[in-house]
């Protein structure tokens, strides 16, 4: 394996935001990341000030009327990290997808090794 | 805290909760509207030039152009998601760098200037009628293809095809 997991983006809360985040709009308000991801307000906020101190989100704060309103953005640091990120978990997916295959495969016919035709030395030379 | 390393289902869950973000970006009633009037009044643009003198073009387009900007925010504060036009980044890469939804967005700035000449064109043999007639369905296809716009935009959220 030639990518490696990010520290960072490694709990799966964080890889949802920034998975989100990374999905191709410019900036994504509180509501909707927290919406989208099925977390709480205390969570995602806890989360992305992790996020922050890391460089790896942008967090903009804002108010409308009295209600603040908290957006947030995926850095360039922070989308190079969660690409090498899920080429590692693609990876190791591809990796537990084959190894399942083949334990399937040996569970599901244990009869073909037996009945398998063997290769036998000739005899007719 | 769930480790993914035990669960490569993750990726799964991401896909999952891209396709609950993109449906958020379902536009208001009053989008669609309000897009349909910013059409409308930006294709009496050339009757005025021809009709009404002394109502000013410029201030027509300036004034449509104003009112999608104001549309684009509010839906911008709606679904709680950013992704209309980013003035800097056209003047740091040019209009044509990687945007969701850019051939709808292309083919809207088409239909804008293919209706306008038409219009002038019909006008000037004066077919009033006509003119008309393209006025509107200008702003149908023009609102067709915000749809379209939009539907380009949520498919990308889904796919991260967005990502840059």
């Amino acid at each position: 394996m030639t990518a490696r997991p990010d520290p960072f983006i490694h709990p799966i809360t964080r890889l949802s935001i920034c998975g989100l985040l990374a999905a191709g709009a410019d900036w994504v308000e509180f509501a909707a990341l927290r919406d989208a991801a099925e977390i709480s307000d205390s969570v995602l906020s806890k989360q992305s000030v992790i996020l922050e101190d890391a460089g790896y989100v942008e967090v903009r704060k804002g108010a409308v009327g009295r209600r603040p309103r908290t957006w947030f953005r995926l850095t360039a640091k922070g989308r190079q990290a969660l690409e090498d990120h899920l080429a590692w978990l693609t990876q190791l997916e591809e990796t537990v997808s084959a190894s399942t295959r083949d334990t399937t495969q040996v569970t599901a016919n244990p009869v073909n090794e037996r009945t398998a035709p063997r290769t036998v030395p000739s005899t007719t030379d | 805290m769930r480790d993914v390393a035990r669960n490569p289902v993750a990726l799964e869950l991401l896909r999952v909760q891209r396709n609950r973000l993109a449906d958020r970006l379902r536009p208001p009633w009053w989008y669609l509207t309000g897009s349909a009037i910013a059409w409308a009044v930006g294709f009496t643009g050339q009757f005025s030039l021809r009709y009404l003198p002394r109502v000013d073009y410029w201030g027509i387009g300036i004034a449509s152009v104003a009112v999608w900007f104001l549309l684009q925010w509010g839906l911008t504060r709606a679904t709680g998601i950013k992704v209309g036009p980013r003035p800097l980044r056209v003047l740091r890469d040019g209009l044509f760098y990687y945007r969701p939804g850019r051939p709808a967005a292309i083919a809207m700035f088409v239909v804008c200037l293919a209706v306008g000449e038409a219009q002038f064109l019909l006008l000037r043999h004066g077919l009033l009628a006509a003119a008309i007639a393209a006025a509107v369905l200008g702003v149908a296809a023009e609102v067709v293809l915000q749809q379209a716009w939009l539907r380009e935009v949520r498919q990308a959220l889904r796919d991260g095809g967005g990502a840059e």
